[in-house]
Parts: structure tokens; C-alpha cells; sequence
């Protein structure tokens, strides 16, 4: 559904001096910049995948969203989105997407939510049965029945959040961006609007690409990852494999038996190899090398009697935020 | 184009409910209006204790004149100034996204989202001191000629809506806001006088390329003088030339929109 193909960006900023001097210079002498904001992106989306597209503020998402969403031209490059070349933004390509910044609004301000719908209905042609219908059950989902009248700027940032993707999603699109959705909010409410996407997921089987610095976000909506740095995908694959694939450690977690004498004296987990992350006379929690686990662990289950031991992964957060930091591991 | 109808009436009535629920700012902008409305009759009356003749008219000509031009003023006022004000910032602060994935025309959007319900009053008074001023005259007139004089009027307000749409439009490129609005703002009082008390070459820039007395100095010589061909070709002509340029600005405007990154 989207395919996109050496997407390319190059902005052009200038670049400013420090201080009144700089401020001044830049009156007259203009210092241009490139700044390349996609530097040649492949990517491909299917009906009914949620793509996780990962990576540090300035990496290029909100770039390649906005292009893949026709908002912005992009430099180089070519994509086609449920058929269409999106920035020519033919309507009957615009019908069918739906985009959500967690940043921006996209109801007015000074209207009740339900205003705001009936004029989303004008404006995608939703038939009447059909909004009536879609409204009722998304809104049931969210469960703000009871705010539909007031007006959005009286409303919490959680509700406010509710509102904009009842609003996106109240014509069905069968490509979603979702640009952050859960950005400033409490937990119940980034909990209820990820059943939610899930739900809609279920129900409509659309292409979604999802962006977030929330790793929950990512673990539980996303089977498919997109690591962009500067510009370029570093990694796209499934989630688990990421970890399978570029986790470096493992973390070891042991309770010892109390009250029995270790064979080795106390035990002195220090002469082990590895990262002590937590340690109080019983139990130990210890970050290793992925090649070193099993070592550690006869070492452990040989030296000392031990009540209870697990072998655990990185979570993805670590994972990625490594990956981002150094690319991955080799 | 029914579409489009239907969705302006949404626009009017959410503006309208919005701009009641301020009455003390929706009664004070009338107020303010009807002051200015004050000022220039009284202007134009104190002109002709001076002289018998203003640009060719007389007191009566330009009393019909001046309702002509207060409904222009008022016009553009109901349909596109708060939103040409707004357009600078729209573009800056990225609320333009959110109109292009839309499947309706973001210009639209961007020229007509808000109804200024406070000027559609004033619209009503200024179209009253028309009233007034084509009874003072006792002019022989049909009503097919004030009809065609109301739709001049129109030309004239788009025609004011595209000049200032041109000056805001490089805010694609030079991404600075308000400061384009001066530009116009200086510029649109060549409006309010009759275009023939200029003269030479700043007349001839001023229904040519920069096109402020066209707005309702040609209308109201059309009606006062009598219709001429030659009169209604060039304004037509200025109305669609400055209608495609515009437009194309806005396309090739839109193809360099960065889109401010959140």
C-alpha cells in the first residue's frame, strides 16, 4: 500500500553566527546550509502492518511522514501510496489517509468536538448512516460520550488527544500516520488509545506508520521496525529479531539460597564478568555480554546454590537506543 | 462546487456562535466600523464645502461613490481579511498540514474558514448608506443598473482579496510573518479615493499593476457614467490576470512549503 523509493530531502537553512555580531552578519552575508534530511529511504507498507518508524529528534520520521502523506515535496526519490504519488494529492488519494500529529491540532479550537465531525463528514462525503455509525463506536472506544459538546480547549490533553483520532479516523482511511499520538500523555490514556489503534487495526486492516519516543508504543503496536539515523534506515525488520539480532547483553537475574554456606566462600559476583546492576547479599541482578551468559550462569549455578535463576533479553528500548547511538552492532 | 457551498455554510455558522459567545468584542469591532463609516461621509462632506467637484463627481456622484467603496471595504471584511491576517501564520506554524491531506482545496481553507459575522453587520450598514445616497441623488436609474453596480462591487473585493493574497503569499519563501500585511495595508487606501484625482504615472500603476483604484473607483464609473466596453474589459482583464498569477504563486508557493517540523 505504500511504497516509497530513495526518498531523498534537502533542506536549505542558514546557518547564524552567535551573538548580536553573528545576528548582524547574517543581515547581509547569508551562510546556506544543506541539510539533508533523507538521504535516500526505501520503504514498503502493507495492508494491515503497523510500522514503528524509530529514531532520535532530527533523524527524518516527521520528514518522511509529511512526504509519504503528500505535504511536502521531497527532493529525490519516488513513492506511491494506494496508487497515487502522494504530494500530487489527488483528492481520491486524500480520502483515503488519515494523518495525526500529536503536536498539532487539527480540530479547532473554539468548537465542540461533535461541530468539528460534522464538518469532517462534509468534507470526506461520509454518507449519513455510515457517520452516524462510525461516530457512535469510535466514540464508545474512547469513552467521551460525555465531552462531545464541549468545546476543545476546555478539554484535557488526554481528551483532546481522543478527539483528534476519533476525528482522523471517522472516514475510514485505509493508510494511517500517526506522528507521535501519545506525546505528553498519562499512562491510562496512552494505554487506552494503543487498544484503540490496535482496534482499529483489527477492524479495518489499513497500513499504519507509527512514530514515537515511547518504547511501549513500539513494543506493543508494532511487529515491524524502521530505524532512521540522519536520514538513513539503519535497520528495518521485525521487532523480536532486532533484539535476536543486535542486543549485546543478556541480563542474569539469581537468588541465592540464604543460611547455606557457598562452597567459594561469600559470594563475590564483582570477579564475575559483566555489569552488576543490582546486589544485596541475595539477590543478584547482572548484565553480561550475550556470549558470556551461559558462562555466568554454570559459573553461577556451579559456585553458589542457587534458588531461582532467569536468562533475560535487552528490552527494546536499550536495543535501540544503543543502535541509535552507534549503529548497529557488528 | 455544492460541496464547497455546503461547507462555507458550516464555516458561517461556527464562526457566527463563535464570535457571539465575545459580545463585548462582537458589539466594540461594529462600533469601531460605524465610527470609521462616520468619519469618511464626513470627510467627503466637508471636501465640497471647498469645491463643486471632486475627480469629475459631485457631492451626490461621490457619496455613491464613497457607499461603494464602504461596501467593498465591508465585504472583504465579512469574507477574507481575519483569514488573509491569519494566512501568514498558518504557513509558519505548519496549521497548512493539516488542510493538505484534506480532500478539499487547502486555499479554501486557508481564505474562507473564517465568517467575520461582527463586519457582515457593517456589510448591511454600508450597503444602507448606498441606499441612502442613491435616494439623496435622484438619479434615473433600473434596477438592473444597481445590480450590475453590486456586482462590480464583488469583482473589486476579490480583486482586493487577490492583492492582498500576493503580498502574503512569500511568506512560502522569506518564512517571516506579519510584516508582509504593511505592504498592503499602506497600499489599499489608494482605494478610497476617486481614481481620478491621481494622475500620470502613479495612475496609470494604480489600475494596472498595482491595481487599487480598479476596486470601487471603475465600478462606480460604470454606474454613475455609463456602462463602456473599454472600461469593463480593463477591469475584467486585471480581475482574471491577477487571478491566475495568484493562483499559480500559491501552486508553486506550496511545492517549496517546508511545513514546520514538530
Amino acid at each position: 500500500m505504500i511504497k516509497a523509493r530513495g526518498l531523498t530531502k534537502t533542506f536549505k537553512v542558514h546557518k547564524k553566527q552567535p551573538g548580536f555580531a553573528g545576528s548582524l552578519r547574517s543581515l547581509f552575508v547569508r551562510n546556506w546550509e544543506e541539510v539533508h534530511a533523507l538521504k535516500g529511504v526505501d520503504l514498503d507498507v502493507e495492508a494491515g502492518e503497523i510500522v514503528g518508524l524509530v529514531g532520535a529528534n532530527g533523524a527524518g520520521k516527521t520528514t518522511l511522514v509529511k512526504a509519504l502523506a503528500g505535504i511536502i515535496h521531497p527532493t529525490g526519490g519516488t513513492a506511491e501510496v494506494l496508487g497515487h504519488v502522494p504530494w500530487r494529492r489527488h483528492n481520491e488519494f486524500r480520502r483515503q489517509i488519515a494523518l495525526i500529529m500529536g503536536q498539532k491540532a487539527q480540530l479547532w479550537w473554539d468548537l465542540p468536538a461533535a461541530d468539528g465531525f460534522l464538518l469532517l463528514r462534509q468534507i470526506y462525503q461520509v454518507p449519513e448512516a455510515r457517520f452516524r455509525e462510525n461516530l457512535a463506536r469510535l466514540v464508545d472506544a474512547l469513552q467521551v460520550s460525555d465531552k462531545l459538546n464541549v468545546q476543545i480547549r476546555k478539554l484535557s490533553l488526554g481528551e483532546r488527544m481522543k478527539m483528534e483520532l476519533i476525528a482522523a479516523l471517522l472516514h475510514q482511511p485505509q493508510v494511517v500516520f500517526l506522528d507521535e499520538p501519545t506525546i505528553g500523555l498519562d499512562l491510562s490514556a496512552q494505554r487506552a488509545i494503543r487498544e484503540f489503534i490496535l482496534d482499529y487495526r483489527k477492524r479495518e486492516n489499513p497500513a499504519m506508520i507509527l512514530t514515537s519516543h515511547y518504547m511501549e508504543d513500539i513494543e506493543s503496536l508494532c511487529q515491524r521496525i524502521v530505524l532512521v539515523r540522519q536520514g538513513e534506515k539503519v535497520y528495518d525488520g521485525s521487532t523480536v529479531k532486532l533484539v535476536e539480532m543486535y542486543a549485546r547483553h543478556k541480563v542474569l537475574t539469581a537468588h541465592l539460597q540464604v543460611g547455606e554456606s557457598p562452597p567459594d566462600g561469600p559470594p563475590r559476583p564483582d570477579r564475575m564478568a559483566g555489569e552488576i546492576l543490582e546486589w544485596n547479599g541475595t539477590a543478584l541482578k547482572i548484565k553480561v555480554e550475550r556470549r558470556d551468559a551461559a558462562g555466568v550462569a554454570a559459573q553461577l549455578l556451579g559456585n553458589y546454590s542457587v534458588a531461582d535463576l532467569s536468562i533475560e533479553e535487552e528490552d527494546v528500548g536499550t536495543v535501540i537506543e544503543s543502535m541509535l547511538k552507534s549503529g548497529p552492532a557488528t | 462546487m455544492l460541496r464547497y457551498l455546503v461547507l462555507y455554510g458550516h464555516f458561517v455558522r461556527f464562526s457566527t456562535s463563535k464570535a457571539f459567545e465575545f459580545r463585548v468584542d462582537f458589539f466594540f469591532r461594529i462600533f469601531m466600523d460605524l465610527i470609521y463609516y462616520g468619519v469618511n461621509i464626513v470627510f467627503y462632506q466637508v471636501v465640497f464645502l471647498q469645491t463643486p467637484l471632486l475627480g469629475g463627481w459631485t457631492r451626490d456622484q461621490s457619496l455613491i461613490f464613497l457607499a461603494g467603496y464602504l461596501v467593498v471595504d465591508a465585504l472583504t471584511m465579512t469574507i477574507f481579511s481575519n483569514n488573509l491576517w491569519w494566512f501568514p501564520v498558518a504557513v509558519n506554524r505548519g496549521d497548512l498540514d493539516y488542510y493538505l491531506v484534506r480532500p478539499v482545496s487547502a486555499l479554501f481553507f486557508l481564505l474562507l474558514r473564517d465568517f467575520a459575522a461582527n463586519s457582515f453587520l457593517n456589510l448591511l450598514f454600508a450597503l444602507g448608506i448606498l441606499t441612502w445616497a442613491l435616494v439623496r441623488a435622484h438619479m434615473e436609474m433600473h434596477g438592473l443598473d444597481i445590480a450590475a453596480y453590486l456586482l462590480l462591487l464583488a469583482l473589486g473585493a476579490w480583486l482586493h482579496a487577490l492583492m492582498h493574497l500576493l503580498v502574503v503569499l512569500p511568506v512560502f519563501w522569506t518564512q517571516s510573518g506579519s510584516s508582509l500585511h504593511g505592504i498592503f495595508y499602506n497600499l489599499v487606501r489608494f482605494m478610497e479615493r476617486p481614481d481620478r484625482i491621481y494622475t500620470g504615472w502613479v495612475r496609470k500603476l494604480l489600475v494596472t499593476a498595482l491595481p487599487f483604484c480598479l476596486m470601487a473607483s471603475f465600478p462606480a464609473r460604470m454606474f454613475l457614467e455609463g456602462f463602456a466596453w473599454r472600461l469593463m474589459a480593463h477591469f475584467a482583464l486585471v480581475v482574471a490576470g491577477f487571478t491566475v498569477m495568484v493562483l499559480s504563486l500559491w501552486k508553486i508557493g506550496l511545492r517549496s512549503y517546508a511545513s514546520a517540523s514538530s
